[in-house]
């Protein structure tokens, strides 16, 4: 997957290809938008992660250049650290398929490039188990081991979701707040602990139908000090 | 009242006025006016008379003289001329009563009947005696003069105030309908800016000196929004990039996926320390920008907001806290939800006010405690039509808080005393206070014993003809 990276900080860019290139994607970085503009006209993206506030021109001005003249398959997503109200929708208008407000977390970043690559190849995950649970993601349904739905809230199902997609890493709350509650997490009295009550509702929601089974296992683990991970899923016996 | 009115209001004021005043002086003005004419009527006489005399004698007048028929004889019997010589004691100096010559009004008889007349009294001498002519015409015949004069005045007069009186609408009208155009363009301004307006087309050199006064000044405003838009732009740019740098910068410390690259736990722990640290930097940095944009007024309110609905919507984002904490949650009451909606609104920003109150109805609740959703009971429309404002409100069963910090809890960064380890930044309810005032919304808090914590959204709800329209 190859991926522009369109950004006038060189730490921001360079911070941002690195998390990239480990992720399995190949960098390129443009610093202003003509440099932009000019590896746009030659070569082809599947990723072009747009700064609005380069240094020579607007952002946008190259997001609708990109997408009237070359580049018309690659999935463009703004990351602005300008905030203006109109931006948003401004770009989403001029074909932008996403936005992310700096400063973001990249492993949100890379969370909705993986999406937004599975829908656009339609091959959406169709469902994870671990253990002897099952999660439909589409379905937005948590089987038990028993073959019966367990209840989950909105919150806890993306969580469990969440973390499931990115198993066997340690997600820290941060990265949590910023996937479960976007752009509230910014502005709205949130709160760590929000996290917490979400964990600890869906581990007794887990524990309960777990112990009907095959005995208690804390399927999500805290790591002290950092955040929670699931447990890598033993094979299903 | 409006100018115009109080013109008017004046003009009629003054003509009434005016009118009393020389209805009831016309009578006199009348008389005073007549007689003088007939005084000089009576004085031309006089000097007829001596003309005469000088010319044919004296003799022709005196009382048994001939009758000179043309000068003596008077059909309608309202003039008379008498002469008589007068005697030796009347004309002796030192005796005199009346001065020699007068003009007054006294009853003379006149055959069998007798009359007011007026009376011209002149004595003089000829050829060593003195004599005293009287002249007199009767006043009866002047009086018809009078009436007629009077009425004729009276109608003129009521024609003239008419006149004036509607000639003073119009103008009043034409005069002043910039004056209307200006106080319609300043009601437009209470709410977002305006677009640059064209100029007043009007001669009056007041109303072009105060129509530029006011366009300069909206323009100066406009410009100072616009500074403070790109700087809030700017700031929120050179701010938000080094934390974003920073941030990733963590990320990719904990990133490492093979264990051979974990960093030692110590060091893990101080790096999500840091990210929290930097975490709570960014909320605060985001909602001081926040509400820089919307005193800043780039906000668009497109939309009709019923608040019962948002808070639904609210509580089920809320759900798991309200169930973790286990509170039970009243309403919202049909009367919440028969509440006007808020409209013109931003539904995102009232979401973002309504969904941190709730937040707080919840921290700061006692576990086990409730949340109501009520109406506030309505206050009568007003005399003149307006209708009251209604009120929506959100109680919860905390902790009192303390009276003298209830005020202060809306600034930034003030949160009240006995909040304990819960977490805040302190800007939530400042946040919210902006988007209320940014939709014309009141925002009261009271707390009291017994009752909780009340939140009161309050506001005036729109009847469709308010929206302002500029010219």
């Amino acid at each position: 997957m190859n991926v522009l990276i369109v950004e006038d900080d060189s730490a921001l860019a360079r911070e941002l290809g690195l998390y990239l290139h480990n992720a399995g994607y190949v960098c390129e970085v443009a610093r202003t938008a003509r440099e932009a503009g000019e590896r746009l006209f030659v070569n082809t993206y599947d990723f072009v992660l747009l700064d609005l506030g380069l240094p020579d021109a607007d952002g946008l001005t190259v997001l609708a250049t990109a997408r009237r003249e070359h580049n018309r398959e690659a999935v463009i997503i703004i990351l602005s650290a300008r905030g203006a109200v109109e931006d948003r929708v401004t770009s989403l208008d001029l074909g932008a398929d996403d936005y992310l407000p700096k400063p973001y977390s990249l492993l949100e970043l890379v969370s909705r490039m993986q999406a937004i690559t599975r829908r656009k190849f339609n091959a959406p995950q169709d469902s994870f188990t671990f253990g002897s649970f099952t999660l439909r993601p589409r379905e937005r349904r948590l089987i038990g081991p028993d073959g019966a739905d367990i209840l989950l809230t909105r919150k806890e199902f993306d969580l469990l979701h969440y973390l499931l997609l990115h198993t066997p890493k340690v997600l820290t709350r941060q990265q949590l707040i910023q996937h479960l509650w976007g752009d509230l997490a910014g502005t709205a009295e949130s709160d760590s602990n929000f996290v917490d009550v979400h964990v600890k509702n869906l581990r007794r929601k887990l524990a309960g139908r777990e112990a009907a089974s095959s005995g208690a296992a804390d399927w999500i683990e805290t790591v002290r000090g950092v955040g929670y991970r699931l447990r890598k899923p033993d094979p299903a016996p | 009242m409006t100018l115009r009115q109080k013109l008017i209001l004046l003009s009629v004021f003054s003509k009434t006025l005016m009118a009393a005043v020389l209805l009831l002086a016309l009578p006199w003005i009348v008389q005073v006016l007549a007689l003088r004419h007939s005084d000089a009527l009576l004085r031309a006489d006089l000097q007829r008379v001596r003309t005469r005399i000088a010319r044919v004698g004296i003799s022709e007048f005196l009382p048994g003289a001939r009758l000179n028929r043309r000068a003596h004889y008077d059909l309608l019997q309202d003039e008379f001329i008498a002469l008589r010589p007068l005697s030796d004691t009347e004309s002796a100096p030192g005796t005199r009563r009346f001065p020699t010559d007068f003009i007054a009004t006294v009853p003379h008889r006149q055959y069998a009947a007798t009359a007011d007349f007026r009376v011209l009294h002149h004595e003089f001498l000829y050829h060593g005696r003195r004599y005293a002519l009287e002249i007199g015409k009767s006043i009866a015949s002047v009086e018809e003069v009078y009436e007629l004069l009077r009425s004729l005045a009276r109608y003129a007069l009521a024609g003239a105030v008419l006149l004036t009186l509607l000639l003073e609408f119009g103008v009043l009208a034409l005069l002043l309908r910039p004056v209307e155009q200006i106080v319609a363009r300043l009601r437009s301004v209470q709410g977002p800016l305006p677009p640059p307006l064209a100029p007043l087309t009007t001669t009056t050199t007041d109303f072009q000196y105060l129509d530029l006064g006011l366009r300069q000044m909206l323009d100066r405003i406009r410009a100072g929004h616009e500074q403070e838009r790109q700087f809030i732009a700017h700031a929120s740019h050179e701010l938000l990039t080094p934390i974003a740098v920073l941030q990733t910068r963590f990320e990719n410390m904990l990133a490492a996926d093979a264990p051979a690259d974990h960093l030692p736990e110590a060091a893990e722990a101080q790096i999500v320390a840091s990210q929290t640290t930097l975490h709570r930097l960014t909320a605060t940095l985001r909602t001081l920008l926040l509400i820089s944009r919307i005193e800043n007024q780039q906000y668009p309110r497109p939309d009709r907001v019923p608040l019962a609905d948002l808070a639904v919507d609210v509580l089920n984002e809320l759900e798991d806290l309200i169930a973790d904490r286990g509170l039970t949650i009243h309403g919202p009451d049909a009367a919440a939800r028969a509440l006007p909606p808020l409209a013109p609104a931003n539904r995102d920003l009232l979401f973002t006010l309504v969904y941190n109150l709730l937040t707080n109805a919840i921290k700061y609740n006692e576990p086990g405690g409730h949340i109501s959703l009520t109406a506030e009971p309505v206050a009568a429309a007003s005399a003149d039509g307006v209708p009251g404002e209604v009120g929506f409100q959100i109680r919860n069963s905390g902790p009192v808080i303390p009276p003298d910090q209830l005020p202060h809890l809306f600034e930034r960064f003030r949160r009240a005393e006995p909040t304990g380890q819960i977490e805040g930044h302190g800007l939530g309810l400042a946040l919210a206070r902006a988007i209320a005032r940014l939709h014309g919304v009141g925002l009261t808090l009271d707390s009291a014993p017994e009752v909780g914590t009340t939140v009161t959204l309050r506001w005036r709800p729109a009847t469709g003809s308010e929206a302002p329209t500029v010219r």
